[in-house]
Order: C-alpha cells, then structure tokens, then sequence
C-alpha cells in the first residue's frame, strides 16, 4: 500500500518546499526537529511513513528516531532517513536504530520515489 | 499596455508548469509500462523479439532523460522560489547555505561579500572552516590569495576547481547588475558526492544570478525597515512630550 500522510522532519526549509513539489500526491506534515516531530506525531496518529534528517538543533533525528521506535504507537511506522552524513558507518547506525531506508543528500527524485514506492 | 507580470506571478505560473510536467511525466511513465506489457505479449507471438525489444530499451532512456530534466527542473524552481520567499537577510543566507549542501553536495564552503568602499571581502557565512585559522578564510575575512576565487571576484566568471595552486570546487561570482559584491567559494563536496554534474553547473548559473540580488534585495529592505522603526519611534517621543 502507498503511504499518503508523510511526516516531514528536517530544519531545512528548502528541502520541505522540495517535498511539497515533489510528492504533492501525498498529504505532509512538516516538523523542523524531532521535538516538533514527536508533537506532530502526537496531532497526527494516521502518519504512513516518515522522512527525517539527522542532524537538527534542539533533537536529533537518530534521538528521534529512537523514541519512535520505542513508542508502541508508532513503532511500525517505516522511517527514511535523508541525511548529508554519507559514511557507511552512518547508514549502517541509522539503519540499526531502526531506520527503513538510507538516502544521501544530495539525493536524485527518483531515488527517492522508488524507495517511498517500495515501502 | 501590457503589465508585466510580478516575480511571484511568475513563480506561480513556473509551479503550475512543473506540475503539469510531473502529470505528463507520470502518465508518460504509466504509458510506457502498458506498451511494453502490449509489445511483449506482441512480440512472443509474432517471434519479432528484438524489434520490440528495440522499442522498449529507446523508449527507456528516453523516460530516464525526460526524468532527469524534470529532476534539473524542479531543482532550480525550489532553489529560485526559496531564494525569494523571504526579505530577512538571514533567512536569504540559510537558503544560500541549503542549496550549496542539499542540492550541491558541499561540506566545505564560504560566502564571501565585499565590504562596502573596499577591496577586502568578509566571511558572511561558511561551513567546515572552523579549524581554518591559518587559511584564507580566518578571522572571517577573505585574505586573498586562492588564484580562482581572487580571479572570480576579478572578472566575475564562474570558475570550476581545481586549478594550479588551488583546491577548491568552484568559485561562483555574485553580481547585482554589472557590480561584482561576493564569491560562493564550494571548497569541498561531500565524499559521497565526487564530482558536479550538468545540472549542477544550473544550479550555480541560479545562484550566481539569483543569490545577491535576493540577498541585497533583503538588506535594504531590512536597513529601511529600522530606520523607519527608529522615525516612528521618533514622532512617538515628540509627540508624547
């Protein structure tokens, strides 16, 4: 089944208005860091699929991520990371913590589609 | 007489189009896909295999291309419409400093921008130079020196690195109007991301025609904004006394 609310979680604002071109086929959240994330999770119980970045002020995504997945609420809900940290030691840690998915930044449209298409 | 349309018009109707391109493209795809089911089921009948096949490898890379150019596309309206969302100077930076390490892959960058009445250029934003104390970039002050950053600040062409005696990435010359006021100096890209592409080469053309006007644009709206602060504060006093 396609997702078709994501949750959006990123302190870059070009990069959200890159998500509300791109996948405009889809209802988004949009979160500047997890705290703000968790909130929203909170307000938005039906949440499909969320895309998140690493690094941001205030909680970090890996933090994020982890409350996710501790919260029975939420646990299944698949998570992509999207980050600029590149190193395979990194995506193995996100993938680890529990994450769905590891894009690059700077990542190509399509990659991103066919990974949001196969979850 | 015909009115010329705003910029936000403009970036209106420019969403409007990549929306339609998006439809087309997704159509063109969900096309493609019934046409090779067709021309399979086609062509195992028919024994002609390898004209068929033909067909679908041409009409691949034609989706890969059209797939590309809305990818280039879609790029450079979201960096053209962030550049000129805002009139906060700080906010113009940010989106300065998101597009060089989202769209661009750099870790390592500087903004320079002349200080007014001079020759020397100030650091007004960088990433990755907090170890750089004895670089050209210390003390958030351009030294000079890099031959491809002071040739751009020079003759503002946009240079790509590197280039005896210098490292960097590119040197992408700022202008408003025919004044040359900074250099975005891509030090280095992100070990994941090796090279600058085509349509990497867009995004600097944008930014070296977009990025200090927005910039400008916001500073002077944000120095009139204070000084009419400061007069209304002003006839306020007056007037109270």
């Amino acid at each position: 089944m396609q997702p078709r609310k994501i949750l959006v979680v990123d302190d870059s604002k070009l990069i959200h208005k890159m998500f509300e071109v791109l996948l405009r086929q889809f209802t988004l959240v949009h979160a500047h860091d997890g705290l703000e994330a968790l909130q929203c999770l909170s307000n938005h119980a039906d949440i499909d699929l969320i895309l998140l970045d690493i690094n941001m002020p205030r909680m970090s995504g890996l933090e994020f991520l982890k409350q996710v997945k501790g919260d029975t609420a939420f646990q299944d809900v698949p998570v992509v990371i999207i980050s600029t940290e590149g190193k395979e030691e990194d995506t193995i840690r996100g993938l680890e913590a529990g994450a769905a998915a590891y894009i690059k930044k700077p990542f190509g449209n399509q990659e991103l589609l066919e990974v949001i298409q196969r979850l | 007489m015909m009115q010329s349309p705003t910029p936000n018009e403009l970036m209106g109707k420019l969403g409007i189009t990549l929306e339609r391109a998006q439809d087309l493209f997704a159509a063109l795809t969900e096309e493609s896909r019934s046409l090779s089911a067709a021309q399979g089921d086609s062509a195992n009948a028919a024994g002609d295999s390898d004209a068929s096949e033909r067909d679908r490898e041409e009409l691949t890379v034609r989706l890969v291309e059209a797939e590309h150019q809305l990818g280039r596309l879609m790029n450079l309206y979201v960096a053209t419409f962030q550049l000129h969302a805002t009139l906060d100077p700080g906010e113009v930076q940010a989106t300065i400093a998101e597009i060089a390490v989202d769209l661009l892959g750099a870790e390592r960058f500087a903004l320079l921008l002349r200080v007014e009445g001079t020759n020397e250029c100030e650091v007004a934003l960088s990433r990755g130079l907090e170890g750089d104390e004895d670089g050209y970039y210390a003390s958030d002050k351009y030294r000079g020196g890099d031959p491809i950053v002071d040739a751009s600040l020079q003759d503002g062409v946009l240079r790509m690195g590197p280039a005896e005696g210098s490292d960097i990435v590119a040197a992408v010359p700022l202008r408003v109007q025919d004044a040359i006021v900074g250099v975005l100096v891509l030090i280095k890209l992100f070990d994941h991301k090796t090279i600058l592409r085509a349509e990497d080469r867009d995004l600097l053309d944008l930014l070296a025609a977009h990025a200090a006007s927005a910039l400008f644009a916001a500073r002077v709206y944000s120095n009139t904004d204070r000084k009419l602060r400061t007069l209304e504060s002003l006839v306020q006093l007056v007037r109270s006394t």
